[in-house]
């Protein structure tokens, strides 16, 4: 289970890529990279993942004794959730830009925008 | 004691509040925003306080509660305090210096501005790993949304370009950090410390590679960095200013933290990476015309540098901070001022920062930041230069210093290029009022360049140069600069011969000369500075008083350190004279490019002979082990020979003397080439005769003199402008001297000596009278002047008497340099050099010719009839010179004689005897007083003789010369005296072609065409360097695992 998760991680990570560098259009290349964020948090999980466990919270069920021994470990968790959010937030940020570029270029086509070079 | 936990707090607090407020409210936003940084800047202030000054311990800080791993600390400690304290500060200056931006944005981008100085600050501080790319992902945010601050259109596409890269690189941190949690069970750095991730191998390996790529991305290595050379360009120039002195510096040190798990296999991967960065961009500033773009390329190839000494820490040691943050201090506070400085610049193309011309205190400013980055005295660069190139060089990575010192000379070529367009190029029409805000903050951290200098040198083990007397006098000119030029120039003669009357009770003989000529002699060209005091003659005075210092401080230089920084600034304060020049622009780059090459070749060679010690006396150079001491010998003659204009490298001498002011002429031709000739005798007294590869260096010095002065003399004899004609007669002057000290003998010294005397009193004497004779009459073209003596006779007794003595005629001092001379050659066996120098001899006498026949003599041109005696402060000296030539010509016994003996404690044999008025060798006599009363009986009668016979004499009119069927498009050409041994150069002219300018010509086109061509490597599209940054990634990977996982 672990392995095919981080396979398929793997794959949207370089799908994602895959689609970013050979899409010219900005709005593909930021769902591309979207797939390719998706990707890397399906590699956090798997990595995170102890079959067998049960969730990281003491109450009766786990008594704090056994915790180490039972629950999972939920780093991997806050990881995925904090990547999750700065996803977001670059999303977001690219598709403002893509928005203030349509609007004043009138082109999402990234290889329009090569005045600055060499 | 405030934690830094709350300058986070403070940072993200401030941005929460602000956004809350209304958007009319701007004033109040802006008001939070600087009080928020100046407390950020405060907190960081304290805790650098308690380190420097209170030697406080370094702390580490506890979140929510809990010791790590299982919540995040931070630590703040000297590195980071001072880190810190850049960051906040340039956050605070850049936000006083983009108010108007801000308040144009509102609280908004206000509140994305503290966050990317609160994620800079984070990212210093913390201990976690994860925790450093949340700080990332918060810069690449806060990145994105300030770049639109700017009014430039193309920004828009820079930053999302950048936002690509970001992606691509936070994917790679991202899976990196994951990994190597799972590998080693923490996120906390100490604890990873700890189990290097690396020494388990395999995937944990491939997981910290993919962690530490990230990073090195993030500062931007060449080639892979096209995305944050376009935003550099775009930018606000007061956000470049965070991005390029705050980002880069956090950066580096969320480097440094990391580096530190992969453990030692990393470190070389890292040193290369930079090295590369460096060289690469240096190369490709090269060709960039627009000033943020050569900023970005200047700002990639400094961190680069950072780079490769966080690479080299392991050899570093102890010392591994001092360098690596004099290096970042220095480029964090230029390039920040410079970035600033830009912005108050209308148009982007280099020339356009002539505007700064309005305003001095911005020449100074641009100045102070070139001179940090290049690592010149006395800024931390320098201190760092110095050990950086020791401590290679003792470990033996002789590549690594080429390396780095061709990439810091491509550095100092460009921005020295940049500084002196500046000062040259014509003032552009379009003017911006610079707000008052801007202009402060540029003037603070101008001065705040020379704070930290200060506090550098009082941190280094060297002593604080910034505490050395003549560069504290030459520095406070500086201040001095309100007042009239006739004051200061009054406080300059004083304070030389203040300095003289100090200093000679502890000089040796031979220091004595030299402390003479660079003291008495410099206050003597000063008189003729009078002649241009006018006004305040800004500028003029700190950079003479530079040189002076320099040369002031090279004489009682006692230990390597102190020599190398001597001389360097001698070198800088030079530049800045010749540069003054009209037209000077090209050869004082082509002077300063030179010196700094020798200059380096000087630390090389220093650091050779150093070995494992940092500095040492400068005798120690006789306990140099024989297995160094050829090479030694090799850099240190090199660099001293390109300061003497030696054959080879003498192409920017003509240019830098011939254009230079009047007065400037004879300083850096009489004063300043005197320095090299120093440097030689220091050289061969201390470490003698070598051999390299079987070939003898002091032979080879031998050939390289005289065919100094061979081709020095012959191109002389060809020129047409008087001012060419005495620089390359300074060729050939300094090819004797050379000559006269690889003949290592004792007459061979003294001759170099006399030289040393002579060449000082003659050459500033001729500079002085043509710089009249050019003044009066408008042209320095020797065939448009003509006739001259009855209206400029005080002139042409000075020209007469000096080229009397230059020639080496009897009766005047110039005749003892030949006798001791041809003595000298009678003691050595080297037959061969000695004809060409012999050859060279009577080529002198046809360009000294020329300037009494073609200047004085002949008829006098139609518009120069009313052309009056040169003024009469030029005249001062020329005729305090003429007396002494005489002087010095029937007592030279006065300075020779202790000379003679100090140069008898090095060698023994075969010194003159001099006894009552007679001066005795080996080989004959020379009794000066008896030479000086048969000539002069003669000259008495001939001269009766000839005015005698002038009432005989017709007076001729001007007539045209023209031959009938002659059609002159060039008038000159029927000039009788324009091209006046057109015979001679028909015969040896291949000799005087300009063989060595074309040689490095070609060198200076094919770095142009390189960069030309490389630079075409950053095409402008994002996607393309995304995947730019994707194979650099990969290349780094073959290389740091050759494949492995």
């Amino acid at each position: 289970m672990i392995t095919v998760a981080l396979v398929t991680g793997f794959a949207l990570v370089l799908a994602g890529l895959y689609g970013a560098l050979t899409n010219r259009n900005i709005l593909r290349m930021i769902v591309s990279f979207t797939v390719a964020d998706a990707g890397v948090n399906l590699v956090l999980v798997a990595v995170g993942a102890m079959p067998g466990r049960t969730a990281p919270i003491l109450d009766a069920a786990v008594p704090v004794g056994d915790a180490a021994r039972r629950i999972i470990d939920p780093l991997p968790q806050a990881l995925v959730l904090t990547a999750i959010v700065i996803g977001l937030g670059v999303t977001a940020l690219m598709l403002a830009y893509a928005y203030r570029l349509h609007a004043t270029r009138g082109s999402l086509d990234i290889s329009k925008f090569t005045e600055l070079k060499w | 004691m405030v934690s830094p936990l709350h300058i986070l707090a403070v940072g993200l607090g401030a941005a929460f509040f602000l956004g809350l407020l209304n958007h009319g409210a701007r004033v109040l936003a802006y008001v939070v925003t600087v009080v928020a940084l100046l407390a950020m800047t405060a907190i960081g202030g304290q805790w650098l306080w308690a380190f420097v000054v209170a030697g406080a311990a370094p702390v580490t800080i506890m979140t929510a509660g809990a010791p790590p791993p299982f919540a995040i600390n931070l630590r703040m400690g000297l590195p980071e305090a001072v880190l810190v304290e850049i960051v906040t500060l340039v956050g605070l200056l850049s936000a006083v210096y983009m108010r108007e931006a801000l308040m144009r944005l509102g609280h908004r981008a206000m509140a994305v501005f503290l966050v990317v100085v609160m994620a800079l600050s984070g990212l210093i501080l913390t201990r976690d790993v994860f925790n450093l790319f949340v700080f990332f992902e918060l810069i690449a945010i806060a990145t994105g949304g300030l770049v639109l601050l700017s009014d430039d259109p193309r920004a828009l596409g820079a930053g999302f370009k950048y936002l690509v890269v970001s992606q691509v690189v936070s994917m790679l941190m991202l899976i990196g950090i994951v990994f190597v949690y799972h590998a080693s069970g923490s996120l906390n750095l100490d604890d990873m410390t700890g189990t290097p991730v690396a020494a388990a191998g395999g995937a944990a390996a491939l997981a910290f590679f993919l962690l530490f790529v990230a990073l090195v991305i993030e500062l931007k290595p060449f080639p892979a960095n096209g995305w944050a050379l376009d935003v550099y360009q775009a930018a606000h120039p007061g956000f470049s200013a965070i991005f390029s002195a705050g980002s880069s510096t956090a950066a580096l040190w969320a480097l440094d933290k990391v580096i530190g798990i992969g453990g030692t296999p990393w470190l070389p991967i890292a040193a290369a990476v930079g090295l590369v960065t460096f060289v690469g961009s240096n190369l490709v500033a090269l060709s960039q015309t627009d000033d943020r773009r050569l900023l970005g390329y200047s700002s990639v190839a400094q961190i680069g540098l950072v780079l490769t000494v966080i690479g080299l820490r392991d050899l570093l040691g102890d010392r591994y901070l001092m360098i690596g943050g004099g290096i970042l201090i220095a480029h964090a506070v230029a390039k920040a001022g410079l970035f600033w400085i830009s912005g108050l610049v209308a148009s982007r193309e280099l020339s356009a920062w002539a505007a700064l011309r309005r305003d001095p205190f911005m020449i100074f400013a641009f100045a102070t930041f070139v001179a940090m980055l290049a690592g010149l005295p006395p800024f931390p660069g320098f201190y760092a230069k110095w050990e950086l190139v020791h401590a290679l060089v003792a470990d033996g990575r002789h590549a690594v210093v080429a390396a780095i010192l061709v990439g810091a000379l491509l550095e100092a070529g460009y921005l020295f290029r940049w500084f002196g367009r500046a000062l040259k190029a014509p003032l552009p029409d379009e003017t911006v009022q610079p707000p008052v805000g801007a202009v402060a903050v540029v003037a603070l951290t101008a001065l705040g360049g020379w704070a930290v200098a200060y506090g550098w040198g009082e941190a280094s083990r060297y002593g604080n140069l910034l505490t050395v007397v003549p560069l504290m006098f030459a520095l406070a000119f500086l201040v001095l600069e309100w007042l009239p030029a006739w004051i200061k120039n009054t406080v300059a003669i004083l304070g030389l011969v203040a300095g003289f009357v100090v200093a000679y009770p502890h000089f040796d003989p031979m220091q004595m000369i030299f402390g003479a000529i660079i003291l008495l002699g410099g206050a003597v060209i000063f008189i003729a500075s009078y002649t241009f005091a006018h006004g305040r003659r800004v500028g003029f005075y700190p950079s003479a008083m530079l040189m002076y210092a320099g040369l002031a401080m090279l004489i009682v230089a006692k230990d390597t350190f102190s020599f190398f920084a001597a001389w360097e600034v001698l070198t800088v304060g030079s530049y800045f004279l010749i540069l003054r020049g009209k037209e000077s622009e090209p050869h004082a780059l082509s002077y300063i490019v030179f010196s700094l090459g020798g200059a380096f070749a000087i630390l090389a060679g220093f650091a050779l002979a150093a070995q494992t010690t940092a500095t040492f006396p400068v005798e120690g150079l006789k306990q140099v082990a024989a297995t160094h001491a050829p090479w030694v010998f090799l850099l240190l003659a090199a660099g001293f020979m390109t300061k003497t204009a030696a054959l080879g490298v003498h192409i920017w001498l003509p240019g830098a003397h011939a254009e230079a002011e009047t007065d400037v002429s004879p300083m850096v031709s009489g004063v300043l080439l005197k320095a090299g000739l120093f440097g030689l005798f220091v050289l061969v007294m201390h470490l003698g005769r070598q051999s390299l590869f079987g070939v003898d260096l002091t032979h080879a010095m031998l050939w390289i003199g005289a065919g100094s002065a061979l081709i020095g003399n012959l191109m002389a004899a060809f020129q047409e402008d008087a001012k060419r004609l005495l620089a390359y007669s300074s060729i050939g002057q300094m090819g004797y001297a050379v000559f006269g000290i690889a003949l290592m003998n004792n007459l061979g010294w003294l001759m170099a000596m006399m030289f040393v005397i002579n060449h000082y009193i003659y050459k500033s004497s001729l500079f002085l009278s043509v710089g009249g004779v050019a003044k009066r009459t408008g042209t320095r073209e020797m065939y448009r002047m003509g006739g001259l003596i009855t209206l400029m006779p005080l002139s042409f007794v000075a020209v007469l008497v000096s080229i009397i003595a230059m020639s080496g005629v009897p009766p005047l001092s110039g005749f003892g340099g030949r006798w001791i001379f041809y003595n000298a050659i009678m003691d050595s066996d080297a037959r061969l050099p000695m004809a060409v120098i012999f050859l060279s001899g009577p080529i002198a006498f046809l360009y000294l010719f020329r300037l009494i026949h073609t200047i004085f003599l002949g008829q006098l041109k139609d518009e120069h009839r009313r052309v009056k005696e040169a003024p009469i402060w030029l005249i001062i000296p020329q005729m305090m010179y003429v007396a002494f030539l005489i002087g010095f010509a029937i007592f030279p016994g006065l300075a020779l004689r202790r000379v003679d003996d100090f140069i008898g404690r090095f060698m023994p044999e075969h010194g003159l005897n001099w006894t009552g008025q007679t001066i005795t060798s080996a080989y004959g006599y020379w009794n000066p007083v008896a030479i000086m009363i048969i000539v002069a009986v003669i000259f008495v009668v001939l001269f009766l003789w000839l005015v005698f016979l002038n009432h005989r004499a017709q007076m001729v009119k001007q007539f045209n010369i023209v031959f009938a069927a002659e059609r002159p498009y060039r008038p000159e050409t029927t000039h009788f005296a324009w091209n006046f041994f057109a015979p001679y150069k028909r015969a040896v002219g291949f000799l005087a072609e300009p063989w060595f300018e074309r040689f490095w010509q070609a060198q200076m086109d094919t770095l142009h065409g390189t960069a030309r061509f490389a630079r075409r490597f950053y095409t402008g599209n994002g996607q393309v360097y995304a995947v730019q940054v994707i194979a650099f990634v990969v290349v780094v990977y073959l290389a740091a695992l050759g494949g492995r996982p």
